[in-house]
């Protein structure tokens, strides 16, 4: 802790204050000032120049009735959904190199995994788009290849999905159906590499100990997992979860680069923070696409809200 | 190491080499993007279509066809590994107008000048993100080890009032600021330039290295500070003497962390930069998939010249990007 200070000690110390303005007025310039200026311009039918006009609540009126907006929040929420269940096999990943008998093995797993983030995200991010192309891509390729591609046009034939077809490559990313399936598809395998380096952190405090009485117990791999392993990642997990949670809420760059600002054919792609970017830098209505992040923030902080109440995370 | 004295976990019972071979599994699908880009760099569009799975064989084949009018014609391409197998050049499938076939060995199949196109792509952008990361991550940096200081070292007046003031920050999204941020950039003039993004990037970053170099300076032994105290240290002696010296480990994390956050950015560059001279590597990137012919090998090539800085960093500190990202993970 920091050392409490008598007032003639702390006065003689004035000096010290010089230590922290610039960190506040940085932080007061482009955090505090365009958050209160977002709050203050959502009230404004304003288009981003010196005109503009007090308009009430017009914008968030409009918002209500805005059913792209509504769409993509239900989007978002698929998208969380997915996100939940990519995060799976990083757990898995976790609990399968902490039960690796060899150290070195470890390491060196450890070293491979964090190799993807030494690649920009955005290269990543590209090269993805690039395996989603329909004629060229990759993925139409493994498809082909290993016969998946007639499965699901025996399935469509089947249920009568009406968007597998042989001889017509799939389009990924510009068939309107496709689209979510594509961004549930895109990062496969969803290793995250912090998400496995924090599930291994947690997971090194288990002792030797405690193995060996499961074992003497005849406790099975997958007990194993549910009983031991899984109590003591929770913390973490419930970490991730939140931060994954919020992250995909307003996350929008995905969706960005992938389907372009309009969310791709259909708007199928659009997520609140696309809609917000849309409405701004595209249309021009930067007074709406400050009610529309209004809103945003709302869900947002009564999320945090919740996690901090319900979700505790010990530090 | 003797056997018993292992600290593994795992069962003594269960084997290790099926968790191997799973964890293989996923990292190797996991690793197939940049093995793809890595191959393909290589490549031009007509031996990509041709072959797009693996590197192309160092040979390539003449064929000769007989045209309409009855002249001979010659194309050249990359051969398949089949034909460098068998060593025999094989037609397309029932094209009567196939007349013979050379294989020959030829290294120019791999296309190098990929990458002097590449660089000449993707060089200047990588040149003014090296400047806008490494300034940012420096200033950061610095500005954050003062402002922690100020709230580990004594209790001053106001301290948790302020402290609260940074912490705040933490639960405020960014994703409605970004509209109000524009404006306010555009009022400031630094609209396209890279100050901007110097900028912006030092604020959005104090709030989270404050919070973990607070903690980290707080638990530092408070006799050191005494001791420079007593041999007559200004504050800011105290910085350079005691507080960077002994927090170079968690000062390297963090300024990884900052410098991967500010090289993967690009949503604010997108929107703050409009001249093709300033463009960072996020929108130079973003710029480059937009054009319409696109040579894959190209644009491979360039995207793996993107990740080197980041490869050469990683090469020097491995250490404290594993070790690193498993210890601040658990703090943030």
């Amino acid at each position: 802790m920091a050392l409490p200070l008598s007032r003639q000690k702390a006065l003689r110390e004035w000096k010290l204050y010089f230590f922290i303005i610039p960190s506040l007025l940085l932080v007061a310039t482009f955090s505090y000032f365009p958050a209160a200026s977002a709050i203050y311009h959502s009230f404004f039918d304003w288009q981003g120049g010196d005109n503009k006009q007090l308009i009430g609540f017009d914008n968030f009126r409009r918002a209500m009735g805005d059913q792209v907006l509504w769409d993509s929040f239900k989007t978002v929420s698929i998208l969380i959904v997915f996100n939940l269940f990519k995060m799976i096999p990083s757990i898995l990943m976790a609990v399968l190199i902490h039960r690796l008998k060899s150290d070195n093995a470890q390491y060196l797993y450890r070293v491979l995994l964090v190799v993807p983030m030494i690649v920009p995200g955005l290269v990543t991010l590209f090269i993805w788009k690039f395996f989603f192309d329909p004629n060229l891509g990759v993925l139409n390729n493994v498809l082909d290849f290993t016969g998946i591609k007639s499965l699901l046009v025996s399935l469509d034939g089947f249920f009568g999905w009406g968007v597998f077809f042989d001889n017509v490559p799939i389009g990924w990313l510009s068939q309107p159906e496709l689209i979510l399936p594509a961004l549930f598809i895109w990062g496969f395998p969803w290793i995250g590499t912090v998400g496995v380096l924090i599930y291994l952190a947690g997971l090194q405090s288990i002792g030797q100990e405690v193995y060996e009485a499961a074992e003497l117990d005849g406790v099975g791999p997958f007990q194993k997992f549910l009983y031991i392993e899984l109590p003591l990642i929770l913390t973490q997990v419930r970490l991730s979860l939140v931060l994954l949670i919020i992250g995909t809420l307003q996350g929008y760059g995905l969706q960005l680069l992938l389907l372009g600002d309009a969310g791709g054919p259909g708007g199928r792609g659009m997520v609140p923070g696309l809609w917000m970017y849309n409405r701004a830098f595209i249309a021009g209505e930067f007074g709406y696409a400050c009610a529309v992040g209004m809103i945003l923030f709302v869900f947002i902080l009564g999320l945090t809200y919740i996690n901090n109440k319900y979700v505790r995370v010990e530090k | 190491m003797s056997g018993a004295l292992k600290d593994s976990v795992g069962s003594y019972k269960q084997k290790d080499w099926p968790k191997h071979i799973i964890i293989l599994a996923f990292i190797l699908i996991e690793l197939f993007p940049f093995y793809m880009m890595m191959q393909v760099s290589f490549k031009d569009n007509a031996s990509f279509i041709q072959n797009p799975w693996v590197p192309s064989p160092p040979y390539s084949v003449t064929e000769v066809y007989l045209a309409a009018d009855g002249a001979e014609l010659t194309k050249d391409r990359t051969a398949r590994w089949t034909e460098v197998f068998t060593a025999s050049v094989k037609p397309p499938l029932g094209d009567p107008t196939f007349q013979s076939g050379e294989l020959r060995f030829d290294l120019s199949v791999y296309k190098i000048h990929n990458w002097g196109f590449g660089l000449a792509l993707i060089g200047p952008y990588i040149a003014n993100t090296v400047f806008v990361a490494v300034t940012g991550t420096v200033v950061t940096l610095f500005l954050a080890i003062l402002g922690a200081y100020f709230f580990a070292r004594y209790k001053m007046p106001f301290s948790g009032v302020l402290w609260s003031a940074f912490m705040v920050l933490m639960l405020l999204p960014g994703v409605a600021n970004i509209v109000p941020l524009f404006t306010l950039l555009k009022e400031m003039n630094l609209l396209n330039t890279l100050w901007a993004l110097i900028i912006v990037g030092i604020a959005g970053g104090q709030v989270f290295n404050l919070f973990v170099l607070r903690n980290f300076i707080e638990d530092l032994p408070k006799d050191l500070f005494e001791a420079a105290e007593m041999d007559g240290a200004s504050h800011f002696k105290q910085i350079v003497n005691v507080v960077i010296p002994m927090s170079g480990p968690i000062i390297g994390t963090l300024a990884i962390l900052s410098f991967l956050g500010k090289w993967n950015d690009f949503l604010l560059p997108l929107i703050v930069l409009r001249d093709k001279e300033l463009f960072t590597l996020g929108v130079g990137l973003i710029y480059l998939d937009g054009e319409y012919v696109k040579q894959w090998g190209q644009i491979m090539a360039a995207y793996f010249i993107a990740s080197i800085p980041l490869i050469i960093i990683f090469l020097f500190c491995m250490r404290l990007f594993v070790r690193g990202l498993s210890a601040g993970a658990i703090k943030g």
